[in-house]
This record gives C-alpha cells, sequence and structure tokens, in this order.
C-alpha cells in the first residue's frame, strides 16, 4: 500500500500480466498525455470549485439581494457573468480540453508530441481567465452573454487556444489506421468550430462592431453555438467513446452515428435566434433558429437511439461502473435538454417563458446535466489510466453522483416550474409587475438548495481528485466499482 | 468513414451556413440602418445618446443590470408587453410602451442590452415614464391630498404602521408637504377609475421624489425596497458603491438623496451620487422609444400617414430617406 516513487505508469504490472502488445501501447500513449491532461484537470476542479462558491453566492443573492451588497465588486450583478465565464472558461472548456486531448491521442493511436506546448498553453488559458474575471469584477464586462469578458482577455484565450489545440490537431497526421471513429469526427468539429465561432464573435462585438441589434444576434448566435458545437459536440464525442469502451461493445450503428453527426452540425448551428423571440429582428431570423431548434430532434433521437441500442441488455452495468452512470446520465440528459430547448422556444410557449428563469435552467441541464456529467465520467476512466492508481472511495463517487444528480434535476425543476410561474404571472396585466416577481421568489430559495447539493457534491469530487493526484489513490489491478461486482460481469472493462 | 477531407468539408461546410445565415446575411438586411426622419429632414430617430448617457450604459453592463431588466418590447400579438404598466407611479402607471421595438431603436447603442430575463421591468422606455416638467409643479399641491386619493390609493405611504420622519424640511425635498399621510391607515386599494389629472402627477405621499423622475432612481438604486411597501419583494440589489456618504458642509448639496428610516445618514452627514450614478441615471432617463417608427404600428393608432400598413417583422425595414 505504500505509494511508491515511479506513480507514471501502471503498465507494468497491468500489460506484462495480460501480455498484450496493445495494451503497452495504450499506456504508452496515456504517459505522453499524462502532465497535460492532469494539468487541465486540475486548473479545471479549482475553476469548477471558485465557480461552485459563486453559483451559491449568486443565488442566494437573488432572493436576498441586501447580502453583500454593498461592496462593488460583491455586487449580483457583477459575480453573475463571473461566475459563468469561470463555469464556461474554466471549468468546462478546461475539462473539455484534457478530455478531448486525452480521446485524440488514444484514438489517433500515436502518443502526444510536445505536451510542453500544451502545458504553456494550459498556463496562458488559466492567466486568460484569471484576467478576465478580475476584469469583470473590478467593472469592464462587456455586456455580451458568456462572452463578459473584455476583449484583452479573449485575446490570451486565443493565443492559448492555438498553443494547446494546434498540437491536438497535429495528432491527426501521426494516426495510424485508416478509420476514423465517430468520436473524433465530434472532436475534430469541435477542435476547429471553436476558434471560427469565438475570432469570429470578438471580430464582430469587439473588432468591427456590427450595428445595433446585429450584436445582439451575433452574442446569442455564439452563446448557443458555444453550447453545442464546443461543449456540445466534445460531450458526445466523449460518450461515443466511453459508453461502448466500457460496456467492451462496438457502437450499434455507423450509419445512425453519420446521420446523428451531420445533422446536429447542420441543425445545431442554426439555433440560438430562438432566445430572442418576438424581438427587434426580422422575423424570418428568429423562425429559422425555431425551425433549427425543433429539428435539432433528428440528431437527438439518432444519437439517443444509437447509445440505447448499444446500451441494450448493459444497462445493469451502471451499477458498477461509475464513468457508465455519470455518462449515460448526461447522454439522456442531452435529449431531455433538446426537448426542454423546444419547448421554450416555440413561438406558443415562449409567450410565458420566455423572459423568465425558464432559460436559465435550459443552460444549466445544457452546460451541467449534459455536459458536465459526462465529463464527470470520462475523469472516473481517465484519472486512474494517467496515475496509475484507483479511485479511493466507491462512497464518494456514489455521493457525487447523487448529489450532483438530484442537484441539477432540483435546480431544473426549480428554474423550469419558476419560470412558468414568473412568465404566466408577467403575462396576466391585472398583477403588477412585483407580483410575478414574488411569485418566483420560492423557487429561487429552491434552487438555492440545488446550489448546495452540488456544492457538497464538487467538493466531494475535489477531494477524492487530490486523493489521486497526490498519488493515494488505491493500487490495485481491478478498477473502482460502485457496487461489490457479480460473478459474471468480468467480460466488461469497466 | 475514411479520409479527412469530406469531414473538413462538411465541417466547414455546415458551419459557414450558419455563420453566413446567422450573422453575415441579416447584417445586410438591418446591419446599416440609419436613423429616420421627415421630408424636411427634422424629427429626426434615434438620435446618439449623450455622452453622460453613453457612459452610462456601460455602467448599465459592467454591474449587470441587463440580466435582470430587458429592453425590448414584443408586439401586442406576441406578450402582454404593450398592456402593462409600471408599478410605482400615479395610478394608473406610466405604460410600459406604446409599440413594439424595432432593430431602428437601437442602432447608435453599443453595447446593445436587450436582455433576457425579466426580474425587473422592461426599461426601454424608462425615461418616457418620467413626470414631465409641466407635472412637476403640479406635483406638490396633488401630495397633500388626503390618502383616499387614488395617487395613495396606488401605492400607500411605506412602512404604514411605523411612522417614517417625513423630510428633514431641506429645500431640496421635491414634495416637503407630504409627510401628513404617514402613519395614517393606508387607503383600501380601491380602483382608479378617473384619476385627476392633478393626481396623476402626484409624488408617492410617503415622501418619495415623484415617481421615475431622477431624484426617484437615485433614491431606488441607493434602496430599491424603500420605495414602497409593495416593493418588498423587489430583488433588485442596492447599488449604495454608486453614492458617496460626506459630511455636510455649509450648505446641502442639492442632488443629496432624500432618505429616510434605515437608509438615513447620520446628521450633518448627506449621501450624494457618484458621477458613474449620475451617468446611470442620464442612461436610465434616455431611454424612450416612444417615437414613432414608419416601420412599426403604434399601439392604438394607425401608422404614420404615408407609410405602408403595420409591417411585420420579417419584412426588411424602409430604405432609409435619402439626402
Amino acid at each position: 500500500m505504500t505509494p511508491t516513487a515511479d506513480i507514471p505508469l501502471r503498465e507494468p504490472t497491468v500489460s506484462a500480466a495480460a501480455g498484450d502488445a496493445e495494451q503497452l501501447e495504450r499506456a504508452r500513449i496515456d504517459a505522453s498525455t499524462r502532465v497535460p491532461v492532469l494539468m487541465f484537470y486540475a486548473s479545471a476542479m479549482v475553476w469548477l470549485l471558485i465557480g461552485t462558491l459563486l453559483a451559491g453566492f449568486v443565488s442566494f443573492k437573488l432572493h436576498s439581494p441586501d447580502w453583500f451588497s454593498d461592496v462593488s465588486f460583491l455586487t449580483w450583478g457583477r459575480l453573475r457573468p463571473v461566475h459563468m465565464n469561470v463555469m464556461i472558461y474554466g471549468w468546462a472548456s478546461m475539462a473539455a480540453m484534457g478530455t478531448a486531448i486525452w480521446l485524440m491521442a488514444r484514438l489517433c493511436r500515436t502518443t502526444l508530441r510536445h505536451p510542453l506546448l500544451i502545458v504553456t498553453g494550459i498556463w496562458f488559458w488559466n492567466i486568460g481567465v484569471l484576467i478576465g474575471v478580475i476584469g469583470i469584477v473590478m467593472g469592464y464586462s462587456t455586456g455580451y452573454d458568456w462572452l463578459e469578458f473584455p476583449p484583452y482577455a479573449a485575446l490570451v484565450l486565443f493565443v492559448a487556444y492555438a498553443l494547446i489545440i494546434s498540437w491536438a490537431v497535429m495528432m491527426f497526421r501521426f494516426r495510424r489506421g485508416d478509420q476514423i471513429y465517430i468520436t473524433q469526427w465530434y472532436l475534430l468539429g469541435a477542435f476547429l468550430w471553436f476558434p471560427w465561432l469565438y475570432s469570429a464573435a470578438q471580430a464582430m462585438l469587439f473588432v468591427v462592431p456590427v450595428q445595433g441589434v446585429m450584436q445582439a444576434a451575433v452574442g446569442w448566435w455564439y452563446a448557443n453555438n458555444l453550447l453545442f458545437l464546443w461543449f456540445g459536440a466534445i460531450g458526445l464525442g466523449t460518450a461515443y467513446y466511453m459508453i461502448p469502451k466500457v460496456i467492451g461493445r462496438p457502437v450499434y450503428s455507423y450509419h445512425l452515428a453519420t446521420i446523428g453527426f451531420w445533422t446536429y452540425a447542420l441543425f445545431s448551428s442554426w439555433t440560438g435566434m430562438q432566445r430572442l423571440v418576438d424581438g427587434p429582428f426580422p422575423a424570418w431570423m428568429i423562425t429559422a433558429s425555431i425551425a433549427a431548434t425543433i429539428l435539432t430532434i433528428i440528431p437527438v433521437a439518432t444519437v439517443g437511439l444509437n447509445h440505447h441500442m448499444t446500451m441494450q441488455g448493459y444497462f445493469p452495468v451502471m451499477r458498477y461502473s461509475p464513468t457508465l452512470r455519470f455518462t449515460v446520465f448526461g447522454a439522456m440528459s442531452y435529449t431531455v435538454f433538446s426537448v426542454v430547448g423546444i419547448l421554450i422556444s416555440l413561438r406558443s410557449t415562449a409567450r410565458y417563458l420566455h423572459f423568465s428563469q425558464a432559460s436559465i435552467a435550459y443552460s444549466h441541464i445544457g452546460l451541467y446535466a449534459f455536459f458536465t456529467m459526462i465529463m464527470f465520467g470520462s475523469m472516473y476512466y481517465i484519472v486512474p489510466r494517467l496515475v496509475g492508481r484507483e479511485w479511493r472511495y466507491a462512497t464518494l463517487i456514489k455521493l457525487h453522483f447523487w448529489s450532483s444528480a438530484y442537484g441539477v434535476g432540483l435546480m431544473s425543476l426549480m428554474l423550469l416550474v419558476g419560470g412558468l410561474t414568473q412568465g404566466a404571472d408577467q403575462d396576466d396585466t391585472s398583477m403588477t409587475f412585483i407580483e410575478s416577481v414574488a411569485s418566483v421568489l420560492p423557487y429561487l430559495r429552491g434552487r438555492t438548495v440545488a446550489a448546495l447539493l452540488l456544492t457538497i457534491s464538487h467538493f466531494i469530487f475535489a477531494f477524492h481528485f487530490g486523493l489521486m493526484l497526490f498519488g493515494l489513490g488505491r493500487t490495485s489491478t481491478v478498477p473502482t466499482f460502485l457496487n461489490p461486482i457479480e460473478a459474471e460481469g468480468s467480460e466488461t472493462h469497466l | 468513414m475514411k479520409g479527412l477531407v469530406p469531414l473538413f468539408i462538411g465541417v466547414f461546410g455546415t458551419f459557414a451556413f450558419s455563420w453566413v445565415g446567422l450573422t453575415v446575411i441579416p447584417n445586410l438586411q438591418i446591419g446599416a440602418l440609419n436613423p429616420q426622419m421627415d421630408e424636411e429632414g427634422t424629427d429626426i430617430y434615434p438620435a446618439p445618446k449623450s455622452g453622460m448617457a453613453d457612459r452610462g450604459r456601460r455602467i448599465y453592463a459592467a454591474n449587470g443590470c441587463i440580466y435582470c431588466h430587458s429592453q425590448q418590447i414584443r408586439p401586442e400579438y406576441a406578450s402582454a408587453d404593450i398592456d402593462r404598466v409600471r408599478d410605482a407611479g400615479p395610478s394608473p402607471g406610466p405604460k410600459w410602451a406604446e409599440r413594439r421595438s424595432a432593430p431602428r431603436d437601437y442602432i447608435f447603442d453599443r453595447p446593445v442590452v436587450l436582455g433576457q430575463e425579466r426580474m425587473g421591468p422592461d426599461v426601454a422606455n424608462m425615461g418616457k415614464a418620467a413626470p414631465t416638467e409641466e407635472e412637476k409643479p403640479a406635483a406638490a399641491p396633488a401630495a397633500s391630498a388626503p390618502a383616499t386619493s387614488p395617487a395613495a390609493a396606488q401605492s400607500p405611504p411605506a412602512n404604514a404602521g411605523a411612522p417614517k420622519p417625513g423630510p428633514t424640511g431641506s429645500p431640496a425635498a421635491p414634495a416637503p408637504s407630504a409627510a401628513p399621510p404617514a402613519g395614517s391607515p393606508p387607503a383600501p386599494p380601491t380602483t382608479a377609475a378617473n384619476p385627476s389629472p392633478a393626481a396623476s402627477a402626484s409624488p408617492n405621499p410617503a415622501g418619495l421624489p415623484p415617481a421615475y423622475s431622477d431624484a426617484w432612481h437615485h433614491r431606488h438604486l441607493y434602496s430599491p425596497r424603500s420605495m414602497s411597501p409593495d416593493n418588498r419583494d423587489s430583488t433588485m440589489p442596492a447599488y449604495k458603491f454608486l453614492y458617496e456618504k460626506h459630511p455636510i458642509s455649509g450648505e446641502r448639496s442639492a442632488d443629496a438623496l432624500q432618505l429616510d428610516g434605515r437608509d438615513a445618514p447620520p446628521p450633518g452627514w448627506e449621501i450624494v451620487p457618484t458621477y458613474e450614478a449620475k451617468c446611470l441615471v442620464a442612461y436610465l432617463m434616455s431611454l424612450d422609444q416612444s417615437h414613432p417608427l414608419k416601420e412599426v404600428k403604434t399601439a392604438g393608432g394607425a401608422p404614420p400617414a404615408g407609410s405602408p400598413p403595420a409591417a411585420p417583422a420579417g419584412s426588411p425595414p424602409p430604405a432609409p430617406p435619402k439626402k
């Protein structure tokens, strides 16, 4: 049980025993990604904790506004964008890039070259986020949703991104084998979409600013595409890798996967304007986005069906495998996310849901229930392979899962129901406006309870991750199962 | 799939399609609008905002006002926005808007702050809600009317159970005679069937400045929940950091806030707005989309003569008049 000095690889024990060249090679690839990916995860965890504490703070302040309100940098209106941007660029993007790079190396079956460049990029990225956060707190927020970082912080992020992703894409050049697995499509797409999206938004908002309401259109185009084509694509790609891998069975249908990918790229990129429904825009823009949102049901159905058929008969594995449990939760939330997206964007329902808390629910279902849960799942899979230790406590993983699942479930429910109440009251002109605010307050208090659950969940995970990072995981050749495994599950690679 | 080339083309193609479709083409359609003016080239709308108001918009964005206040009025057929009246002020309160918002309303706005949520009311026409110049003088006499006046019914005195000290009798008080109703039981909320013209401009009897005036905004920013008992559910944070506390040296500042109760500064001190607060209020007072636009139907009235009937939002706005 004494942690030995050579933490890095577990390749000798596992692969030598198995006598498996392929496993040796995998361990070598994993080792090449070890430093950058762990750095990504460690940074992401720090930002996650900061973002979570801010979330609780902001949530509490929304129904108890006099709490710490007299200090300029603690005012709600500045901490809210800090929370959002920390979660988006600090936590979600860094976790996404960590997982994506690891997956890319594995799937290209090549070692990651020049990890030091990526490490430099990670430092830059962290500094960029930090500069942006300080900018917002000091009162230099740009005022565009999800793009509140001052432009100079965005520049740092961009340099960082170039350093990081150029080598991730270059892995393609050195890949072995002809087949490009479906996960790689999503990852490659995300790698190329993000810089285009980010630079286009920055250029159209800050360099050569577009006129008037077009800024809002560009802003929401950016925000929704970031959600779908950056986070969503990496999330789906990860799920396509993790689910078959854990249950040891190929993806059910390659054709479905193809259809799912291309319809996803085509339709989800056209969403965004529905967040401006009935606003001061040509109606065709909004209608196009609503139609695209409705059409996202096609990728949802194909991807969902594909995952479901892959899992068919293997659902009990979720009892044991933390990775699978988180990933399947995320994959199922993808369906919920799209359905909620459709429901809140239809013109008939938007009358009661637009300008209400429901849109906050939508963002959280997408970014947390769908994307973040898949990232958690992938971290449960990847981290042991990088540190050569297994997760120490199954109980902590279970606690993490349940508090996250209940937390985000409660939050979505509160915000959706509260949003409906709020929106319906706003539509009723016999009620004063303040009554519509009062009607949503109980739900906002409920949301604070959800934030508390999520805080607990994230601190548990961070503690567990810290143990792994400092080599305090279990030394074992058997992964950590959530429940004592029964006899027959041995053929799976949990 | 084999081969990278089709993948690259597809990935680029789909995204280029969206980029062109949702940002480039709309930008051609509504990205270069000019202000509207009549044949003589006068009556120009919209006009660029003053320096202070423009700076105020930055403060508005940087302090997150956008997350709770929208600045866009949806059309009548899609929402109740145009039917809504504001909570504060004389009854019936000022309307949120007379017409829906149009792209042309925002051509000088940077950043544009359309908003996405309404934990607070829409402020697209905040400046329009301000009492007009001719109404202000009428305010004082109306304030001394008995509490049963329609104005009092709309917004009964704050904290009626616990009488507040009236304004300290400073000359800057906008309604020095407003103290009497404090402490008297609030009038039952009778419907304000026929508000008299005088009452329609009366300030809140509890010593508040006239609703939506400069002074009202400052006090609201400083202490949002002190405005009326109805407002106690407001979730607006106080922006006290935009105000400064000074010892009074000689004369009391003309722009010092009228505060009472818990918010009042100790004797000999006063609360004055910083330049930022003044900019923010100047910005709020500048918000006004009431000017008719040719492309939009105004509520309750035909569109301005000579223009095509109510253009749906889908049709491109008419070309701006050429000089």
